[in-house]
Formats: structure tokens, C-alpha cells, sequence
């Protein structure tokens, strides 16, 4: 039985766009409080290994998932010492992270490479999956991260957007000094921002290698990482609209593939580069506007707080 | 600055001792030294070859093999290859294709040891290359295919569209058309040999378009063997026999490289002193054999496929002309043949296939 094609793409959207999501929104926690975290990349691999790992040494998927988001949390955390204890440049630390994070999680991946893991159970509503079309396709039948993947993101709009803690995340991210004026501590809650960052982009490397590959093979992300970066600036710093971001970019790559099992006529090269097209679109779109919206103190080290 | 230096060179020495092997207590006859571009648990290709070579260390008395994965296709292959010599191997596997131009430079600087590269180009006194003919075997897998789909739509999924690839799809196409006129073969391309997340998302849409049997032709065969076994879908693997361990249900049967007596040859010729850098390009029944059946598959499918197979190593080739390509010319005049030398010059899919090369 073949699939309407719009049901084929928003199924394999919400498939691949579900560790985008994550990376996503850890990365806009992370660049509301002012830090640019270009080694993205680098803790998605992390959280892809060491969940693989661990779900492949316990026997348990669950363990590989909280193991994941700590290592991508602690990770982070090791970047927050170089960029706001030690003050280093953010970029160059942020790609010092990324190779960090290739070396890594290549070590510890190493010795599970084609082990053979039970991936999360997947669940699916009997009453959804009696729906027309949906029995033969992937819709509704997700694993528990991509089921919270929104949740998430309306936790995340919460936080930052409607309680004094994202309140003063994000005016660490706008004027520091301010922040520093008012008694709080700037580091503090760039730490905070980065650790709870740097979870969520443990979690989208256990969605890669817990769910949607059941492998772990080096370098597996190919580039993810980035696009959640671009995806940052699609979204405006915005964790919903980081939803649609998610599902668009996670679509352009779900429409090339389908289109492909469909027999369409369309070279596979041209296709193959619809969601980096996507990218520089939107970039170039917004890219006139980005001052506006950005946090001022964006990829800022704020020297205030020693005097 | 200084101390994030100090950070990194602290992790390579921390590396190096981690992996750093001990030094031989006695000298054993012959050390073979392999590079890997991956790991060799990767249920694929470079299993393989870690396979092969251990049933060689095993059956050779005195032989011990030195493994390095994760080498890069780079100088690094070199200085690794040169590490190896030093601690005595005079034999050498470069095993993947890009590792070849290092290892041939090694190989002029070390004329007394021995390289063996799987791929194709010069041979030398000291060098030789070999390779599986994959592309008549998935013939039979075809047959396998064509036999057990019940939507007449196989799926396809290749790295990139190179001409190896395109002529193990053709092979897989003329299989299953044989054997079921109504068969098409639907191909996706990933655009990389290793990128996991599009391999499952590559699976899932093949799925969604109808495809009940996939096969695949990637680095490893293990993300896209278990989406379709998750979905209840069969599979036909590729690389590595032991693929068929991931689907326990949807196996059909599968294509995986068989190295050993091979290796055992030159390993001999090389503790004999008469090695010879040759081309060797073996099909099935060589270096190349079929995987056991999965439980689906009825005794007279298997019988088919058998005989396929038989009729492929005794010499039949899928590709004798007339044939046309999936836009209706004709891609190979009546009475010509396609050998193995000239697998990777395809730059059309057979009429059956659904996909475009360019």
C-alpha cells in the first residue's frame, strides 16, 4: 500500500526532526544567556555514544537516555569553564569543543560499535493507529522522547519566558552588566543555561542513537549539530517557533527521501542538498533583521562581575 | 591557550597508552598488519575483513595479525603502516579503497613488504589488489526478492551512486524480473556511505511507498536491517554474513564477503618468498558468498535462489544484451556482456528501476 506523499514526509519530519528539536531548543537556552555554543555538534555525539554505550553495556535503553543527557550536560558545563570561568573566546572554544566531542565519543563508542541494543519501546494509541493510511506508516508510533519533544519545547517557552529565572537568563544574555547590578550572579546563570543546554543536546544524540538508528557509528550526526545552530536563528531565539523550525528542516530531508521512493524524476543530488539550500535561504532572509532580534550580548564575554 | 594545549596533548597520551599493545614475547612467523578506515564491528565491511584475518591467525600457526581501526584516508594511513613495519609485519591490508595512494608510497620506501589492497590500479612486485565481484551475485538476491515480495516493489538503498552500486541494483533487478516479470526495484540514495539517521529515514520511506523487501548497499547494513525488521518488512543484507543476526523475523537471505582462503594464499606465499602482486577479482563462490536463509523464506524459493547461484559461478552473467536502461534506450547491444573489470563503468539503471543516476 503506498502512502499520500504529505503523510510519508510528516512522518519522517517528525522522525528526524524530533533530536533536532532538542538540539535546538538546548542551544536556545544556551545563546539567551549570551553564549554561542558552536561545539553543538559535539555534544550531540556525546550523547549519542555515551547513551548507546551505556543503554549496550546495561541492557537498558532508559539508562542510555539519562546517561546521555548528563554527559551532554556535563559537557557544557566543561565548555562554561573555558568560556565564562576562564573567559576564552567562545568561537574558537566552541570548535575546540566540536573536535573534543568527535575524539571522545569516538573512545567511548569504540567498543560497542555494532553492538546490538533494545532501542526505546515505541507506543502508539490503538485508537490513532486504526486511522486510515497511518497503519502503514511511522505517525504515532513514537518512543517517549519524541512523544515529550513538544512538551519540551512549551517547557523551555515557560522557563524562559514566564518565570524570574528565564527573566534573568535572558538579560544575562542582553546586558550582563544589568544583571550583575541587580545582585544576581551572570556566571551563575550562564552555568545554569549551559548545563540544562547542554542536557537537551545530550538528549537529541540518544534520540539519533537510541531510537531512530539503534547504532552508534562515528561521526553519525553528520552535521545535525549545525543545522540546530541555523535552526536557532530560523526560530528567532524562540523555543515554539523552534517547533516549526525543527519540523520544516527535519521535512526537507524526509521530501527528498520519499520523493526518491516515490520515482520521481528529480536528481538525487538536487534533492540531497534541499535542506542546506533551506539553510542559506533562511539565513540570507533573516539575516538583515538578525541584529533586532539577537541577544545583545551574544558571543560577548562579560568581564564586569571581577571589576 | 597553553593549558587547552596541555589539555589535548594530556588526551593523545592518555589515547595512545589506552591502545598502545605490548611488545611480542616471541617472534612469530609472519605479522600481518590491517588498517581500517572504521571499526571492525560494524556488522559490515570492515568485519569482514577482521574476520577473515582472524580465521587466518587462527588456522596459520605463528601468525599474528595487528589491527588499527579508525585510520584516517589520509598521511596518518601512512605513519600508521609505518608503525607496523616497525614492529615487524610484512604483510599489510590497507582495506579501505581511499587508503590506497599512502600505502602504495609505503610500499616503494619498504620493498620487502608485502600490500594486498582491495581496490583496482597497478599492481607491483610487492603489491597487489584484490576484490569480491559483488554485482552477478545479487542476481540471486534478486531472484530471493522477486520470489518473496508480495507488493512487487523492492527497495534499494545506496550510499552514492557509483557504478559498483548501480551494477549490484541492475543484478538485483534482472534477479527479481526473472523470476517475476511484475518486480520493480525502487532506489534511494543517502548521498554518504555512513550517514545513519538518513539510512532509517531512507528505510522508513521505502516502506511508506509500498517496498516489503529492502536491500542495501552501505558501508554497515545494521541501521537499515533493523528500521525494516521493527516494521516488520524483510531484508537482504550486504557486507557481512552476520548481518542476519539483526533480523531475526524479516531475514531473507543476504550477500557477504568471504576473504579467507584468499588471505590464507598470500598469507602462505608471503612466509613461502613467493609472493606475487596480482589482480585477483573473484565472484561468488569465492570471495563472495551467500548468507543462510532467514526462517520466511519456503524451501522452493530457497531451491531457486540455489540454482541462480549455481548457474552465476558456473559463468552466467546477468548482463548479456539486449538490455535496456529505466528511460527505454539501449543500454547493451544484443550478445554483449559486461565482465567483471568493467562493473564500475555503469551509469544507467536496467528497465525495472525506479531512480535516477544523476
Amino acid at each position: 500500500m503506498t502512502t499520500p506523499l504529505a503523510l510519508g514526509v510528516l512522518g519522517g519530519a517528525i522522525l528526524s526532526g524530533t533530536s533536532l528539536l532538542y538540539a535546538t531548543l538546548g542551544e536556545t537556552i544556551v545563546e539567551r544567556s549570551g553564549i554561542v555554543n558552536l561545539g553543538l555538534e559535539g555534544i550531540l555525539l556525546i550523547g549519542a555514544s555515551v547513551g548507546f554505550s551505556t543503554a549496550a553495556a546495561t541492557g537498558n535503553a532508559w539508562f542510555g537516555v539519562m546517561a546521555a543527557a548528563m554527559a551532554g550536560g556535563l559537557a557544557n558545563v566543561l565548555f562554561g569553564w573555558l568560556v565564562v570561568t576562564r573567559r576564552a573566546n567562545q568561537l574558537a572554544s566552541g570548535l575546540a569543543m566540536m573536535f573534543f566531542g568527535f575524539g571522545i565519543s569516538a573512545l567511548v563508542g569504540a567498543p560497542y560499535v555494532g553492538a546490538v541494543i533494545v532501542g526505546l519501546p515505541k507506543w502508539r494509541p490503538s485508537w490513532l493507529g486504526g486511522l486510515p493510511w497511518v497503519q502503514s506508516t511511522t505517525l504515532f508510533d513514537y518512543d517517549a522522547l519524541t512523544w515529550l519533544a513538544v512538551p519540551v519545547a512549551i517547557l523551555v517557552w515557560w522557563a524562559l519566558f514566564w518565570t524570574r529565572w528565564g527573566l534573568a537568563v535572558r538579560a544575562v544574555g542582553e546586558r550582563p552588566g544589568a544583571v550583575f547590578a541587580s545582585g544576581r550572579n551572570p556566571s551563575v546563570l550562564q552555568y545554569q543555561a549551559l548545563s540544562s543546554g547542554g542536557l537537551l543536546g545530550g538528549l537529541a544524540g540518544a534520540h539519533l542513537s537510541l531510537s531512530l538508528t539503534k547504532t552508534w557509528a562515528e561521526y553519525m550526526t553528520a552535521g545535525r549539530g549545525f543545522i540546530a545552530i541555523a535552526l536557532v536563528i530560523f526560530s528567532k531565539w524562540h523555543p515554539l517557533r523552534a517547533i516549526a523550525g525543527a519540523l520544516l528542516f527535519g521535512g526537507a530531508e524526509a521530501l527528498q527521501l520519499q520523493l526518491q521512493a516515490r520515482g520521481s524524476a528529480v536528481s538525487p543530488f538536487l534533492l540531497d542538498m534541499t535542506p542546506y539550500l533551506l539553510t542559506l535561504l533562511v539565513l540570507l532572509a533573516w539575516g538583515g533583521s538578525r541584529r533586532l532580534v539577537a541577544p545583545a550580548s551574544l558571543g560577548r564575554t562579560f568581564y564586569g562581575s571581577d571589576g | 591557550m597553553t593549558r587547552t594545549l596541555g589539555f589535548i596533548i594530556g588526551f593523545f597520551v592518555l589515547v595512545f597508552w589506552l591502545t598502545a599493545k605490548p611488545a611480542f614475547a616471541d617472534s612469530p612467523r609472519l605479522i600481518i598488519g590491517v588498517i581500517y578506515v572504521g571499526s571492525f564491528n560494524d556488522y559490515g565491511y570492515n568485519k569482514s575483513f577482521h574476520d577473515a584475518l582472524a580465521q587466518v591467525a587462527k588456522d596459520l600457526p605463528g601468525v599474528t595479525v595487528i589491527e588499527a581501526e579508525n585510520v584516517a584516508e589520509s598521511s596518518d594511513a601512512e605513519r600508521v603502516m609505518e608503525g607496523m613495519i616497525q614492529q615487524g609485519a610484512k604483510l599489510i591490508f590497507p582495506t579501505s579503497f581511499g587508503h590506497k595512494d599512502f600505502a602504495r608510497k609505503v610500499a616503494k620506501r619498504h620493498r620487502d613488504v608485502f600490500f594486498e589492497h582491495p581496490g583496482d590500479g597497478d599492481t607491483e612486485s610487492n603489491f597487489g589488489v584484490f576484490f569480491g565481484s559483488t554485482q552477478t551475485a545479487w542476481y540471486p538476491m534478486g531472484v530471493a526478492a522477486g520470489k518473496m515480495t508480495k507488493s512487487n516493489k523492492l527497495g534499494f538503498v545506496i550510499g552514492m551512486p557509483i557504478g559498483y552500486a548501480l551494477g549490484n541494483v541492475n543484478a538485483f533487478e534482472l534477479g527479481a524480473k526473472s523470476v517475476n516479470p511484475k518486480a520493480q526495484t525502487v532506489v534511494v540514495v543517502t548521498g554518504g556511505w555512513s550517514d545513519k539517521a538518513k539510512e532509517a529515514g531512507a528505510a522508513n520511506a521505502l516502506l511508506d511507498q509500498g517496498c516489503d523487501v529492502v536491500a542495501m548497499h552501505v558501508d554497515s547494513p545494521a541501521t537499515i536491517i533493523q528500521t525494516v525488521e521493527a516494521r516488520g518488512g524483510m531484508s537482504i543484507g550486504f557486507q557481512s554474513l552476520e548481518a542476519r543476526a539483526l533480523a531475526p523475523t524479516g531475514w531473507v537471505t543476504g550477500l557477504g564477503f568471504t576473504w579467507t582462503p584468499f588471505f590464507m594464499d598470500v598469507a602462505k606465499s608471503v612466509i613461502a618468498g613467493r609472493f606475487q602482486g596480482q589482480a585477483v577479482y573473484q565472484g561468488l563462490g569465492q570471495m563472495v558468498a551467500i548468507a543462510p536463509f532467514g526462517p520466511a523464506v519456503p524451501a522452493e524459493v530457497q531451491k531457486l535462489v540455489t540454482n541462480a547461484a549455481n548457474r552465476v559461478m558456473k559463468g552466467f552473467t546477468p548482463f548479456t544484451g539486449p538490455l535496456t536502461d529505466n528511460t527505454g534506450s539501449l543500454a547493451l547491444p544484443p550478445g554483449a556482456t559486461i565482465n567483471n573489470a568493467q562493473m564500475g563503468n555503469f551509469d544507467w539503471y536496467v528497465d525495472g528501476v525506479i531512480g535516477k543516476v544523476r
